[in-house]
């Protein structure tokens, strides 16, 4: 965007004011992916992206403007100047960064496969060959199910949610996806009393990548050098650590929660 | 229950949404239904070929590509333009516009046959007798062929309408907030889903009842002085 705005007030200096570099950033969220993004009643935004977007926003010093969006629409809209960032818990991946690009990771937890407990399922290729499993559709999760349980019958859901209540209804014997998600949107609730982990997390770097970046268009180096200089510096200052203890408990950055 | 109360506030703004958003692309589809229509039935060539390649053309393609390819190819395309001219960084493609337009689009195709259908419905001896004892075309039209292409066309229109009122609903995935998007940000955020869902399709639901109520009263004033078969 700085790019092509020097070249757009060179051509046009007399129509470009100058202004458009400092515009306020916006940032496409989500909105429907709890506790990480979720809506109140009242429409407004809440969980954990949106105050760490906020949080990096107040450590850049950019004013910020956070724009709802569809996650099917989320890369397409970004591509297309909608907004400047994603904070939507978007995992970064080789396939995606051939598109987009990404800062720094801001948090990592391994993903997990659920089935019910007493389903004596093993969550390996072998354990899975056959089975009807589930993941969200063009989700890190479908990637690494179609690479690691070539065997299972893998059952594409539009969301997270969807998967959950497909799996408590008996439609799919198991269903992979991040574990901390599991666990506070399903394993805690009634309708997943019955349901438990299979042993093993599953962190392969091919499909899950290094964890969860903030993705911006690419050329933009130095809004995404901004965000991972913001990570870093919110992970020292302990703004991270409040945000994070706000939803969880347990630091979500790096390695895996704790008995789960 | 409760939760419904709660966020009852969302549900209504996407019903309003969803309304406008039906009502304006209504307008269009109707505008661009009746243009179709009379390009179909022209004696004009081309005309004849524009109306025939949009109506085949739009009715192949689903919905969902249509829109997509409005709203973001849309906008790729009007970044290119302003990268090229250096006239604007960025220009912002309203979502509902976007939608609005995309959909009248679609319906518009659909209602230039429902037209058609209903303009050849009318005798061809009425509008001959009309010409004969010297009408001018646009009171021919008045008196002769609106009347009774209304009439004849209100079943389909009232189908379109009725089909293009739930199309709406796939605007969700380019961001608009209508009563679809907001009844599963709502159900998902709360994990409520089917509670939500259910809200919706009884929202949706009465939309339509009201709609027939419409369509009835609308059917009943164009058949006067025709009695019932």
């Amino acid at each position: 965007m700085i790019r092509k705005t020097l070249i757009a007030a060179a051509t046009l200096a007399t129509l470009a004011t100058g202004a458009f570099a400092q515009d306020k950033l916006r940032i496409g969220v989500e909105g429907a992916y709890p506790p990480f993004s979720f809506k109140q009643a009242d429409g407004s935004l809440a969980g954990f992206d949106i105050d760490i977007a906020m949080a990096l926003c107040v450590e850049m010093k950019r004013d910020c403007e956070l724009v709802e969006q569809d996650w099917d629409g989320m890369i397409p809209a970004l591509k297309a100047k909608k907004f400047d960032a994603i904070v939507a818990s978007m995992s970064i991946t080789e396939e995606r960064k051939r598109q987009i690009d990404f800062s720094a990771k801001y948090y990592k937890t391994p993903a997990r496969v659920v089935a019910k407990k007493d389903s004596g399922l093993e969550g390996t290729a072998t354990g899975l060959a056959g089975k009807r499993l589930g993941v969200q559709r063009g989700s890190t999760h479908q990637c690494y199910a179609e690479k690691m349980f070539p065997e299972a019958e893998i059952v594409l859901y539009g969301t997270q949610e969807e998967v959950f209540s497909d799996l408590a209804l008996g439609r799919i014997d198991a269903q992979l996806s991040d574990s901390l998600i599991s666990q506070e949107s399903f394993l805690s609730k009634p309708e997943g009393a019955d349901f438990a982990f299979l042993a093993g997390d599953h962190t392969d770097v091919d499909c899950y990548g290094e964890g969860v970046g903030i993705a911006v268009r690419q050329g933009e180096e130095e809004l995404r050098d901004a965000f991972s200089a913001a990570i870093t510096a919110i992970r020292d200052n302990g703004t991270y650590k409040t945000v994070n203890d706000k939803y969880f408990p347990f630091d979500i950055y790096g390695g895996r929660p704790d008995g789960m | 229950m409760d939760l419904l109360i709660e966020y009852r506030s969302q549900l209504w703004a996407g019903l309003v949404t969803t309304v406008q958003l039906a009502l304006a692309s209504l307008f269009f589809s109707v505008a661009l239904g009746l243009i179709g229509a009379w390009a179909k039935l022209s004696a004009n060539r081309t005309a004849r070929a524009l109306a025939g390649a949009y109506t085949t053309l739009v009715r192949g393609v689903p919905d969902l590509v249509l829109i997509m390819l409005v709203f973001f190819g849309g906008q790729v395309t009007l970044n290119a333009i302003g990268a090229a001219t250096g006239l604007w960084d960025y220009l912002e493609v309203s979502q509902f516009a976007a939608g609005a337009l995309t959909i009248g689009v679609i319906f518009g195709a659909y209602f230039t046959e429902t037209f058609r259908g209903a303009i050849l419905a009318i005798p061809r001896g009425q509008i001959e007798a009309g010409i004969s004892i010297g009408m001018s075309r646009p009171l021919l039209f008045r008196r002769i062929v609106w009347p009774q292409m209304v009439r004849y066309a209100l079943p389909g229109f009232g189908n379109n309408w009725l089909v293009q009122l739930k199309t709406t609903a796939l605007v969700s995935v380019i961001g608009l907030q209508d009563l679809v998007y907001n009844a599963f940000a709502a159900g998902r955020s709360t994990d409520a889903l089917f509670t939500f869902m259910a809200a919706a399709f009884v929202i949706y639901l009465g939309l339509t009842a009201l709609s027939d109520l419409g369509l009835r009263a609308l059917e009943r004033r164009y058949s006067r002085g025709v009695q019932r078969a």
